[in-house]
């Protein structure tokens, strides 16, 4: 059941571009924000990353700055939800996803 | 409060213990009369009790404690206070002929509302009562309230047992702890003293032992219940000595003793950016 499945025990930076986890089972993973941010599982993300991407796409201003998070808090006690620093904040990760992404 | 249907963050209710969710996949399986027994035997036991009725909806609370006119807000203050429990919901505000016609964003308002905005003061439980299913009311109230357990109502047969499934799957993907089944309408005692069992026998059970989740027991069919519940005096007050209320009161005592280890959910680590 629920309690079986690892959680995360502890969040650190992993200096200024990745999080790492320690989880429940030991593990201690590492996960850079622009690879958690491709990862994004709302529903409008993975709907474009689904799409051939378009080579000739015009990048909005807010796609050329550094992408940053500017908050990481918890949604229930399963998941975490990112704000980012273009404003997108929709991404619930679950803990069970965040687990596979990060293990990968 | 932001209005944002996307701001999910975790509201603190330092005043209460425990927020008990009474959940089912069906309608019409019993939770209204659940929660609202389940709050008065928890409140008989000693304890400060608060019910909250998150169907907005479809409201039965309002009936079930005799409370049927929405009140007037500018002289009565919310929560209302009857039979000893302080009570919450959508019929206070809505006459009962009046149909709510909402979207989820404010579904999800008027809940958060519910929960921040109403004085509930120290309370030892908050039984919230759900609407059925596994749709915007559920989604808020894991993502946003602090939900120590949940339980979940079915009936014997079938048909409800396959939605309570997929109750018992909502809680488990968002990790709120079930702390067991109950079923409703198992049995009834014929005026020759045998009992009957118009529904089947043994399906919660059977679910419970499926799922992995503990059975709470079986609540009998019982005219006094509907009775009491139509007339704004729950069972448990009205007939204490019948055999329902005593079911409901062993619910009530098994939910204080099983939430005792509770009481400490091992919480998310959170990050400081």
């Amino acid at each position: 059941m629920t309690n079986a499945d690892p959680r995360p025990i502890e969040l650190q930076k992993a200096g200024e571009n990745a999080l790492r986890i320690i989880w429940s089972d030991g593990l201690s993973s590492e996960i850079s924000w622009k690879a958690l941010r491709d990862k994004c599982p709302c529903a409008a993300c993975r709907d474009e990353s689904q799409k051939p991407q378009d080579p000739f796409r015009v990048l909005k201003p807010s796609e050329l700055l550094p992408l940053k998070p500017v908050r990481f808090s918890t949604v229930g006690n399963y998941a975490y939800k990112v704000d980012w620093s273009d404003g997108h904040a929709t991404g619930i990760y679950s803990l069970k996803y965040l687990r596979e992404i990060c293990a990968r | 409060m932001s209005n944002q249907p996307t701001n999910l963050a975790k509201i603190d209710l330092p005043g209460i213990r425990n927020v008990l969710a009474v959940a089912s996949g069906k309608g019409g399986v019993g939770k209204s009369t659940v929660s609202a027994n389940l709050a008065m035997a928890l409140a008989h036991q000693g304890a400060k009790v608060g019910l909250m009725d998150a169907d907005i909806y479809g409201p039965s609370i309002p009936l079930m404690f005799g409370l049927n006119e929405p009140i007037d807000q500018a002289t009565t203050a919310l929560p209302l206070s009857r039979h000893g429990i302080k009570l919450m919901s959508m019929g206070f505000l809505v006459p009962p002929a009046k149909a709510v016609i909402w979207r989820g964003p404010m579904i999800h308002r008027a809940l958060t509302q519910f929960l921040t905005q109403i004085p509930w003061g120290e309370l030892d439980f908050l039984v919230i009562d759900l609407p059925p299913g596994t749709g915007d009311a559920q989604l808020t109230l894991t993502q946003t309230v602090p939900l120590t357990a949940a339980i979940v109502v079915t009936t014997p047969q079938e048909v409800s047992l396959i939605d309570a499934r997929k109750g018992l799957q909502m809680f488990e993907e968002v990790r709120v702890p079930v702390l067991g089944i109950i079923e409703n309408m198992s049995y009834f005692q014929g005026d020759d003293g045998k009992r009957y069992e118009p529904f089947g026998s043994g399906g919660g059970q059977r679910l419970a032992s499926q799922a992995g989740v503990p059975f709470l027991g079986q609540i009998p069919i019982d005219q006094q219940v509907a009775q009491s519940g139509d007339a704004g005096l729950p069972i448990v007050a009205s007939h204490p000595n019948s055999q329902s209320s005593k079911a409901f009161q062993e619910l009530a005592s098994r939910v204080q003793k099983d939430l005792a280890s509770f009481q400490n959910p091992v919480k998310l680590p959170t990050l400081e950016l």
